[in-house]
């Protein structure tokens, strides 16, 4: 589904990833975990085509399409969704409206009817329960003085009602309480199905606990250094990163 | 008269003041002193600091017929939508519901022309006051000199008017025509009214309206002004809008300005007695090479007063936009509170917004604050949106109306904010095809 080879990229002078090679396949799970600064939201970043990162070399193919020359509208409607480490506050625009734009957006590319009001009602009335999110949220601005949790569970609610093929984690646990956590992962799981990839981001295991990855890459200035099962990020968390980039020289 | 005309420039509006002085009666002697006035203050200096920003060079060379105080021909009016169902339509500076004038238009509202008031005994000084100072009093003592009409709105006293009343202050006519609107609002104490004051004009003709407004809210009143400029393309507009608010009234005025080639309106507020209040807020539309300037002051004379100033612009293409808002707390006006925002949108490179704001403070025991912004849409606002898959035009378009949205959703008059919405939605999509 997605298939990240040699993937160079820089923000102004600052080269950040240093050659990324990923392989992803429909149904699986990954966790990409690294020390601060390694390069993980950078590379969750470029795959969902956030401007000011400039890719120099490498190629990522999603779906057999050359990923880094879509815009990042027609990412989205192709089913790749990015759940932001630090969503954006829009004042103004409503989550209703944000929502019912972005499935229609989705639903368009699909060859599908634009719902009506109703029927996206019944759909994200069904969504919010599974997040556990009071309706008032829907009129409310997008993201518009939510806490840390009810933001990150508003970006998950936003994957569940889109629907993706390929959804991109950037830090989805970091700022939540543990409740908050079990909330968001449970929407995560209610999304893993054999016709969908995640790719997590984190800096700590703990997310790992409720989503259980089938893959593990460990990246640490840029590359990644290792890879393996869940049983990998158990070792990080007990022994920390620097064994691994320890192994990553003397190899 | 013609030998205080000092230039060229203005020896037009000396020709027009000699054509309707044989024909005003018995206001000739309050109007000459109106004229002497223009003509003493002219047009603008090159260095006006009330004019930094905008330039009348282009009305300074242009000419403009003049209909005369004795009336203007028959002229279509351009269609108007009704924002009530309770309408006065000024042509051409002239009432032409006389019907609807005679008749109380509204309970509790009553409407006259100039002549009606005049011959009820009302004293001319009143109808046709000339305020002192700032960038337009000039254009005001013009308007006293060649207002060929005047409609004056008396809101009974503790009368509570639901339904707005509609003003329709109309620039017609294929000719470019100087005409000079004058409103005069009083709102009796303990009253509750809302006007919608509207202009319109003709997209083709280069009109010249210079039109004044003096509004009196007596004690304990409550007065709601809904301005909406839509006023054509070519014209150029200039309006001052004096409101004097006694002790526990209010004003509350919205402003869009969305039309007209150059525009310039002067709103100021004296809150002259004890628990006075203004709100002001406005947003105005500087799209293509429209120049739109807002000067919005308020006065705080007494104690206990409050105001409030919320504007907000957009520009586009080659479009100037200019706010300059003041406060002055005087001396007396201890326990006052000043509050102005101005906030603005530049969506392309070659538009322009100057925003200063300006707090005079003489009382110490005051809460003043003020804040200025102009910015373009947020980056990383856009780019969220995209990445939910709205393209880029969408994206703009949704961040742009929350933007307008702010002031746009305190306009309480559903048929007003309604055709501000659609006329707004319109310039938006326009603009934004040509922009995304």
């Amino acid at each position: 589904m997605l298939s990240i080879r040699n993937l160079h990229a820089r923000i102004g002078n600052r080269t950040i990833l240093k050659g990324i090679d990923l392989e992803v396949r429909p149904g699986e799970v990954h966790a990409i975990m690294g020390p601060n600064g390694s390069g993980k939201s950078t590379l969750a970043s470029v795959l969902a085509g956030r401007a000011g990162y400039e890719v120099t070399q490498g190629t990522v193919e999603y779906l057999g399409q050359d990923l880094l020359a879509m815009e990042p509208e027609e990412r989205a409607r192709a089913g790749v969704f990015l759940a932001f480490q630090y969503p954006v506050e829009i004042p103004g625009v409503n989550n209703a409206y944000l929502l019912k734009a972005a499935l229609n957006a989705v639903r368009k590319q699909r060859g599908e009817p634009e719902l009506d009001a109703f029927e996206f009602l019944a759909l994200v009335r069904d969504k919010m329960k599974l997040m556990q999110m009071d309706e008032s949220f829907l009129n409310r601005g997008v993201n518009e003085g939510f806490s840390g949790g009810e933001k990150k569970r508003n970006e998950i609610l936003q994957m569940a009602v889109l629907e993706p093929k390929l959804a991109l984690l950037d830090e989805t646990d970091s700022g939540l309480d543990i409740d908050a956590l079990r909330v968001v992962a449970n929407g995560v799981n209610s999304l893993r199905g054999p016709e969908r990839a995640i790719v997590m981001v984190t800096h700590y295991q703990r997310l790992l606990d409720y989503i259980e990855p089938d893959v593990v890459h460990v990246l640490s200035d840029g590359r990644i250094l290792k890879s393996g099962d869940k049983s990998l990020a158990l070792e990080l968390e007990k022994r920390g990163y620097d064994w691994v980039r320890q192994e990553a020289r003397v190899a | 008269m013609n030998a205080a005309v000092a230039n060229d420039a203005l020896a037009p509006y000396g020709a027009a003041f000699e054509a309707v002085r044989a024909t005003v009666g018995e206001t000739a002697a309050a109007r000459e002193q109106a004229f002497a006035r223009f003509a003493e203050l002219g047009f603008p200096a090159p260095r006006d600091e009330a004019w930094k920003y905008t330039s009348l060079r282009r009305l300074e060379a242009r000419r403009f017929a003049f209909a005369g105080a004795g009336g203007a021909g028959p002229v279509d009016t351009p269609a108007v939508d009704a924002l009530s169902s309770h309408r006065v339509t000024v042509v051409n500076g002239r009432v032409t519901d006389a019907a609807l004038v005679r008749s109380a238009p509204l309970d509790g509202i009553r409407v006259r022309t100039l002549s009606q008031a005049l011959e009820e005994g009302e004293p001319q000084g009143a109808l046709l006051r000339v305020p002192t100072g700032g960038g337009t009093e000039r254009f005001a003592a013009l308007n006293a000199a060649l207002s060929n009409d005047a409609v004056v709105i008396d809101v009974a006293a503790s009368a509570s008017v639901a339904e707005p009343l509609h003003v329709v202050i109309a620039a017609a006519g294929a000719e470019p025509t100087m005409i000079h609107p004058r409103l005069l609002i009083r709102a009796g104490a303990g009253s509750s009214a809302r006007i919608v004051l509207h202009h319109v004009g003709t997209d083709s003709a280069e009109h010249f309206v210079n039109s004044y407004v003096d509004v009196e809210a007596a004690a304990d009143a409550q007065l709601h002004l809904y301005r909406l400029q839509s006023q054509g393309a070519r014209a150029f507009l200039i309006e001052r809008i004096d409101a004097t608010v006694g002790q526990r009234a209010a004003i509350v005025v919205h402003d869009a300005q969305l039309g007209a080639s150059l525009s310039r309106l002067d709103l100021n507020a004296r809150l002259a007695a004890p628990g006075a209040a203004a709100e002001l807020t406005g947003l105005f539309l500087a799209d293509d090479s429209r120049h739109l300037d807002a000067h919005v002051r308020v006065d705080h004379l007494a104690a206990g007063t409050r105001s409030l100033v919320d504007y907000r612009g957009i520009a586009a293409g080659r479009g100037r936009g200019v706010f300059n808002g003041k406060a002055v707390v005087h001396v007396d006006a201890q326990q006052s509170q000043a509050r102005q925002t101005s906030r603005n949108l530049l969506l392309t490179p070659g538009a322009e917004i100057d925003t200063k704001p300006e707090l005079e403070i003489y009382a110490d025991d005051v809460q003043c604050s003020h804040g200025a912004t102009t910015g373009q849409l947020d980056p990383a606002a856009l780019f969220y949106l995209r990445s939910r898959g709205l393209d880029e035009r969408q994206a703009r378009s949704a961040l742009t109306r929350a933007f307008a949205g702010a002031v746009l959703s305190r306009m309480d008059l559903a048929s007003y904010s309604g055709a501000v919405h659609s006329i707004l939605d319109a310039r938006l999509e326009r603009l934004l095809e040509t922009t995304a």
